[in-house]
C-alpha cells in the first residue's frame, strides 16, 4: 500500500491532534508530552508494554483525565467534552478484551453502538409508536450491513456468549462503527484473532476508510499487521513518542529497535507483564 | 402473516420467532395467560388448595395478595435483575403507594350528623380525590421519589448501594410513622393505622375490585417489562448492568439509565402497593417495615432474578408459606430461609428455570434421544 499523502494536503486540522500531552497518576509519569496529529486513514501506534498507549485511548475516550495538555477533536477541546459528548462528537473506541453483555445477541450488543443515534424516548418505546418501530428497523438494517460487511451476518442473532473470542473482538469493531464515528480507536483489534478473521476485519475495516474520511487509530502488538496496514506509525515508549513515519523509517530506526523490537526485531512485544490499564 | 423484514442482501433483522404458541410474540401469549388468570377464581382448579380456593373469600384475598406482591418483583426485578442496581428502598416506596392513595382518595372529614352524608371520622378522612385519579398521581410521585432516592445512590455501587438504599427507604417508613396526625388517625393494639377508603371496581365489592386491581396492576407491570426487557431500554440497562465500564465511549450515561431503572420499578412498587391496601383495607407502618422488604427479595430470588414469571412464582409461594404457618412466625421465617437456602443451592436462576433446568438435564435429553430412536426404527 503506498503512503498516503492525505495529512499533508487537503486537510488543515487534523481530525484528532495530541498537544503536548502530560498523565500522571500520583507520581508515576506515565505520558511525558505527546504530540501527534493523527491524519484521516490507518495510523499506528506501537510501543513496549507499559508504554501508554491505552493511557493515551483512555485520556481521549474520557476514563483518564491529561495532567496538561491537550487533546483537540477537530478544533473541540476534549477536555470539555463529557464521555456522551465525545461520543456524539464521532470518538468510539474498542477494549483490549471486548467489552460485550454476553447474554445478549450479537445484534443487541451491536445496537448498542447506535445509542446516541436514536431520537426517540422511551416513553414511545413503551407505547410501540410506529415512528420508534421504523428508527428501530433502520437501525437494525445498518447494523446487519455492519456485520454483513465483517461476515458476521450468520450469527446476529446468536447469544454473543457463543461465539469465538475473535469473532467477539469484531463484534466489537461492529459496535464501533455503526456509530459513524470520525475517529476510531482500535486497542489491539488482532491480538487473540485467528488468521481468517484479520483478513475479514483488515478487509472490512479498509473498505470504510475508503469510502469514508474516518481517522484510524490501531494499537497493535503484531508488527507485520502495523506495517502492512499503516501508512504512518508512530512508536511510543516511556510516555514519549521516539519516532513516527512509514514503516520503512520505523522499522530502520536504531533508536525503535533499540527500544521495541530488538535486535533483528524477533520479539514484538510478549504479553509477559500485562499493562497498567484503567480499563 | 407479516413479511419478515430483513436487509438487502436478505439477512433477518429480527431473530427468528420461536414455533408454536410463543411464536406468535411473548405479548400475546402471555396476555393470554393474564386473561386465564383473570378467571382463575371461578376455575375449579384452584379449589384443591384451601389458601388459594376462590369459592372463599380468603382465598380470593390471598390471590389479590399474591398479585400485588408480585407487580411489586417484577419492578424489582426491572431494577435488580436488568440494571443490576441492587436498590432496596422498595418497601418504603410500596408503603408510600399504599398510604399515599389511601389519603389522597379519603373522602373529607365530617363529623356532624345533620350535614354529611355519611360521618366520616379522622381515622378514614382524606383529602377527597377520586380513586382514579389518585392512583396515577401517587405513582407518579412515587417514581420521582424514587429517582430522588436512586440520585445519591446511583453512584455507589453493590453493598453499598443496598446499604444506602435501604437506610433511605426505611426513611421513608418512619417518616410515616412519625407524623401520625397527618398519616394516620387510629390506634389500634397493632400500633396506629389507617382504614383505607375502600374503591369498588363497578360495584363489584370491595374483596372482587381489590382482586381485579391487583390483578391490573400485575398486568401493567408485565406488559411494560415485556416491551421494555425487549427492547431498547432493555438492551442498554443489560449494558449498565454487564459492562459499566464500557458504557461511557458508547455514549450511555450509565447513572441517567439506573435513575430510569430506580423510576420505573417505583410506579411498579407504588402500583402493587396501592392495590395491596385495598386488599388489606387497613394500612398501619408496621405492615412496610424491612420484613416486607426481606418479603418482595425472597419473591423475586426464589421466582428467579431477570426471568419474566419469576415473581410471580415466588410471590405463590410467598403466601402460601405465609398463609399456611401465619400461626407460627419464627417456623415461617424458618421455612422461609431454608426455601430461599435450597433455592440458591439447586435452582440458582429460581424457580421460573425449573422447566429449562428440566429440559437441558441429562436425564431428559437421554429420554429425548431414545424416543427419537423408537420413532426412527
Amino acid at each position: 500500500m503506498s503512503i498516503n499523502d492525505l495529512s499533508e494536503n487537503a486537510q488543515s486540522v487534523a481530525p484528532l491532534t495530541l498537544d503536548d500531552l502530560h498523565v500522571a497518576f500520583g507520581g508515576n509519569r506515565v505520558l511525558e508530552g505527546v504530540n501527534i496529529k493523527f491524519a484521516p486513514g490507518f495510523n499506528g501506534l506501537i510501543g513496549p508494554n507499559g508504554a501508554g498507549k491505552t493511557t493515551i485511548f483512555n485520556v481521549l475516550s474520557g476514563y483518564v483525565d491529561a495532567s496538561s495538555g491537550k487533546a483537540l477533536l477537530g478544533d473541540k477541546d476534549l477536555a470539555k467534552l463529557k464521555q456522551t459528548g465525545r461520543v456524539r462528537n464521532g470518538i468510539c473506541r474498542t477494549f483490549q478484551s471486548p467489552k460485550l453483555i454476553l447474554d445478549a445477541t450479537v445484534m443487541e450488543n451491536v445496537l448498542l453502538g447506535m445509542h446516541t443515534s436514536f431520537k426517540r424516548g422511551h416513553a414511545s418505546e413503551l407505547f410501540r409508536l410506529p415512528a420508534q418501530k421504523k428508527e428501530e428497523t433502520l437501525a437494525r438494517e445498518k447494523c446487519m450491513d455492519m456485520l454483513e460487511e465483517f461476515g458476521l451476518a450468520e450469527d446476529a442473532h446468536k447469544e454473543t456468549g457463543d461465539l469465538s473470542l475473535g469473532s467477539q473482538k469484531i463484534v466489537e469493531v461492529c459496535r464501533a462503527l455503526v456509530g459513524d464515528p470520525k475517529v476510531l480507536l482500535l486497542d489491539e483489534p488482532a491480538a487473540g484473532l485467528g488468521a481468517d478473521d484479520v483478513t475479514i476485519l483488515l478487509k472490512g475495516l479498509r473498505r470504510i476508510v475508503e469510502d469514508t474520511d474516518l481517522c484510524l487509530v490501531i494499537i497493535e502488538h503484531d508488527l507485520e499487521l502495523v506495517t502492512t496496514m499503516c501508512p504512518i506509525i508512530y512508536v511510543l515508549h516511556f510516555g514519549r513518542i521516539i519516532s513516527e513515519g512509514t514503516p520503512e523509517e520505523i522499522t530502520s530506526d536504531p533508536v525503535v529497535i533499540e527500544a521495541y523490537l530488538g535486535s533483528g526485531y524477533a520479539e514484538g512485544g510478549s504479553d509477559g507483564q500485562g499493562e497498567p490499564d484503567a480499563v | 402473516m407479516a413479511r419478515i423484514k430483513t436487509n438487502t442482501s436478505g439477512f433477518p433483522l429480527y431473530p427468528p420467532k420461536a414455533p408454536g404458541l410463543k411464536g406468535q410474540g411473548r405479548l400475546l401469549s402471555n396476555t393470554g395467560g393474564f386473561v386465564l388468570m383473570a378467571f382463575l377464581p371461578w376455575l375449579p382448579i384452584l379449589g384443591w388448595f384451601t389458601i388459594f380456593n376462590p369459592a372463599t373469600n380468603y382465598g380470593m384475598g390471598n390471590l389479590a395478595y399474591v398479585y400485588a406482591y408480585a407487580a411489586a418483583g417484577v419492578g424489582f426485578n426491572l431494577l435488580i435483575g436488568y440494571s443490576g442496581t441492587l436498590g432496596l428502598a422498595h418497601a418504603g416506596i410500596f408503603a408510600l403507594g399504599a398510604y399515599g392513595t389511601t389519603i389522597l382518595s379519603g373522602p373529607k372529614e365530617c363529623l356532624d350528623y345533620d350535614t354529611c352524608e355519611t360521618v366520616v371520622r379522622y381515622s378514614s378522612s382524606g383529602y377527597g380525590v377520586p380513586y382514579l385519579l389518585a392512583l396515577p398521581i401517587v405513582c407518579i410521585v412515587a417514581a420521582l421519589i424514587g429517582v430522588a432516592v436512586g440520585f445519591p445512590a446511583a453512584r455507589l455501587k453493590g453493598f453499598y448501594l443496598a446499604i444506602a438504599t435501604l437506610a433511605l427507604g426505611e426513611l421513608i417508613i418512619k417518616l410515616i410513622s412519625l407524623d401520625e396526625k397527618v398519616w394516620s388517625g387510629l390506634r389500634t393494639n397493632a400500633g396506629t393505622g389507617k382504614q383505607v377508603p375502600i374503591f369498588e371496581l363497578f360495584g363489584s365489592g370491595q374483596l372482587k375490585s381489590a382482586y381485579f386491581l391487583s390483578l391490573g396492576a400485575l398486568l401493567i407491570t408485565f406488559v411494560a417489562y415485556i416491551i421494555y426487557t425487549e427492547n431498547r431500554l432493555g438492551r442498554t440497562l443489560k449494558a449498565v448492568r454487564d459492562i459499566e465500564i464500557a458504557t461511557g465511549p458508547l455514549g450511555i450515561s450509565g447513572t441517567y439509565y439506573k435513575l430510569v431503572a430506580f423510576g420505573l420499578s417505583s410506579f411498579a412498587a407504588a402500583l402493587a402497593g396501592a392495590a395491596w391496601a385495598q386488599n388489606s383495607a387497613f394500612v398501619n407502618p408496621g405492615s412496610f417495615k424491612t420484613r416486607l422488604l426481606v418479603f418482595l427479595l425472597v419473591v423475586v430470588i426464589l421466582g428467579g432474578l431477570g426471568k419474566l414469571w419469576g415473581p410471580l412464582i415466588g410471590a405463590f409461594m410467598f403466601v402460601y408459606l405465609r398463609q399456611e404457618f401465619q400461626d407460627q412466625q419464627k417456623l415461617l421465617f424458618f421455612l422461609i430461609g431454608v426455601a430461599l437456602m435450597l433455592s440458591i443451592l439447586l435452582l440458582p436462576d429460581g424457580f421460573a428455570s425449573l422447566p429449562d433446568r428440566m429440559r437441558n438435564s441429562r436425564w431428559v435429553t437421554d429420554l429425548r434421544r431414545r424416543m427419537k430412536s423408537v420413532k426412527v426404527s
